[in-house]
């Protein structure tokens, strides 16, 4: 069976190799040419995905398989894409203070929080 | 027609093999699984006010995480070529690029731990981490405290000194104080008890350090008043009706750690165990996430180097029969790069 899936398809992957290895340079130039924060996360999460392509495509062999790899991955990546939305409205909006409940005394950290917001709030006044 | 003796054997299922179907479905969970640790860490790092990016604050390197990334890539191109190679019938081909990509997994695992070393040298490890000033002046405390008893656990440990709680460090302190003006035990030689001596002296005068900066974080005053209960009480004196001492503060804890480093008797042992005060806000739940995704992805490199060596074993008697297993184990390397194409940009750079 590998046999005939081999010969259905010729890729050069050396070529891919060299695409994968320009992304990543592309990565840490945007790293190095210091953009806006905004922009160099769009910028390197695109390359990720368009490198993801790359080796899903063509490395996997997602692109001479059946339509079977629809129904296999749909799933998992609407429930991949559904987590993260799910978790975002209860810990995605700022519910951590900056002085890490999780960690020291709790009396000792709501004093510095509290004052920490008081001198906030007397800059802005 | 289809009644016919010569008509084709009814197929079922999905025209791939079972194992290259399970491996798909496993990839399936797997997805799931990283998504967990990949997406909680988007939520957390959305939801927090801001997020330690400094190279001093993370000891994040750029460029081993680049190289790390590329050592993937090639291992990724050589795995699909082995399984070109098994396909074509040229298992020597095969058995070469499977063992290119079982080194370079070797060497990703290798840059992995000179970066986690980097991470373990300077304490950046989860729950760890000074978040605020008081929280960075009692590590100080702790850490020394911690050294403090160390150091006492070499007399008990050695006979030197004898009571029966070790942990009760200020009564171990008044019996090492008392060494050097004590008489040498039998088991002792004189040149061995003159060490003691020696060290007792320094240790001691560490452990007076460590306690009045103790005395000092715990009743939140500054070190510019001497130790309790004097000290103390001559600082309220001062103050009028309402107001409380000053407190402790990250600037003179820091000054006195120095003071403590550059003490000859004890200076290079507080050097060696006691990190400089340094607080990173978020930068406990940073190590978290850090160290469970990069973590959970080396155990999956291991996994796959377990099947890589298991082929790899077969050695001149690799035939078609492992065709199969080599793709499968490809598709689940692939993946292992394809997590890391997406832990990169997002820890190393954003």
């Amino acid at each position: 069976m590998s046999d005939e899936h081999h010969s259905s398809h010729h890729v050069n992957y050396l070529t891919i190799f060299f695409v994968l290895c320009g992304c990543t340079a592309l990565s840490v130039a945007f790293d190095v040419l210091h953009f806006a924060k905004p922009v160099t996360m769009v910028l390197v999460l695109a390359v990720a995905c368009a490198k993801a392509m790359c080796v899903m495509m063509y490395f996997m062999h997602l692109k001479f398989e059946g339509n079977w790899k629809f129904v296999l991955l749909a799933p998992t990546t609407i429930l991949a894409i559904g987590l993260p939305l799910a978790l975002f409205p209860d810990i995605g909006s700022s519910y951590y203070t900056p002085t890490a409940p999780q960690v020291g005394v709790w009396a000792d950290e709501i004093a510095e929080y509290e004052q920490h917001d008081a001198a906030e709030q007397a800059e802005k006044q | 027609m289809s009644h016919s003796p010569k008509a084709p054997a009814l197929r079922m299922g999905i025209p791939i093999p079972n194992s290259k179907l399970g491996m798909w479905l496993f990839l399936g969970t797997e997805i799931m699984f990283f998504t967990a640790f990949i997406g909680s860490y988007i939520v957390l790092r959305l939801g927090s006010r801001g997020w330690p990016t400094d190279y001093n604050d993370t000891h994040i390197n750029v460029l081993l995480g680049g190289v790390n990334t590329f050592v993937l890539i090639v291992s990724s191109y050589c795995v699909v070529v082995a399984h070109e190679a098994m396909a074509l019938k040229n298992f020597a081909r095969a058995r070469q690029f499977l063992w290119v990509t079982l080194i370079l997994a070797f060497v990703f695992l290798g840059i992995k731990g000179v970066e986690y070393k980097g991470k373990i040298d300077h304490d950046i490890l989860p729950g760890r981490i000074p978040e605020t000033a008081s929280q960075a002046v009692k590590k100080v405390s702790n850490q020394l405290e911690e050294l403090v008893r160390e150091r006492f656990s070499r007399y008990i440990d050695a006979g030197v000194v004898s009571y029966p709680q070790p942990g009760d460090i200020l009564n171990v302190a008044n019996l090492i104080r008392e060494i050097p003006n004590g008489e040498r035990p039998n088991e002792l030689t004189t040149e061995q008890f003159e060490q003691w001596k020696t060290s007792a002296a320094a240790d001691y005068a560490l452990f007076l350090k460590w306690q009045d900066l103790h005395e000092h974080v715990v009743a939140n005053v500054s070190l510019e008043y001497p130790a309790a209960p004097a000290g103390f009480l001559e600082a309220r004196t001062k103050l009028k009706a309402g107001e409380k001492p000053p407190e402790i503060t990250l600037d003179e804890t820091r000054k006195r750690l120095n003071e403590m480093k550059a003490n000859e008797q004890y200076g290079a042992l507080v050097s060696a165990h006691v990190f400089d005060p340094h607080p990173i806000v978020y930068g406990n739940i940073f190590a978290s996430t850090y160290f469970i995704m990069t973590g959970f992805h080396a155990i999956h490199v291991i996994v796959g180097m377990i099947l890589f060596i298991i082929v790899l074993k077969q050695g001149s008697a690799l035939n078609e029969k492992w065709t199969d297993w080599v793709e499968n184990s490809g598709l689940y390397w692939h993946f292992v790069d394809l997590v890391w194409i997406f832990l990169f940009p997002m820890l190393y750079i954003i």
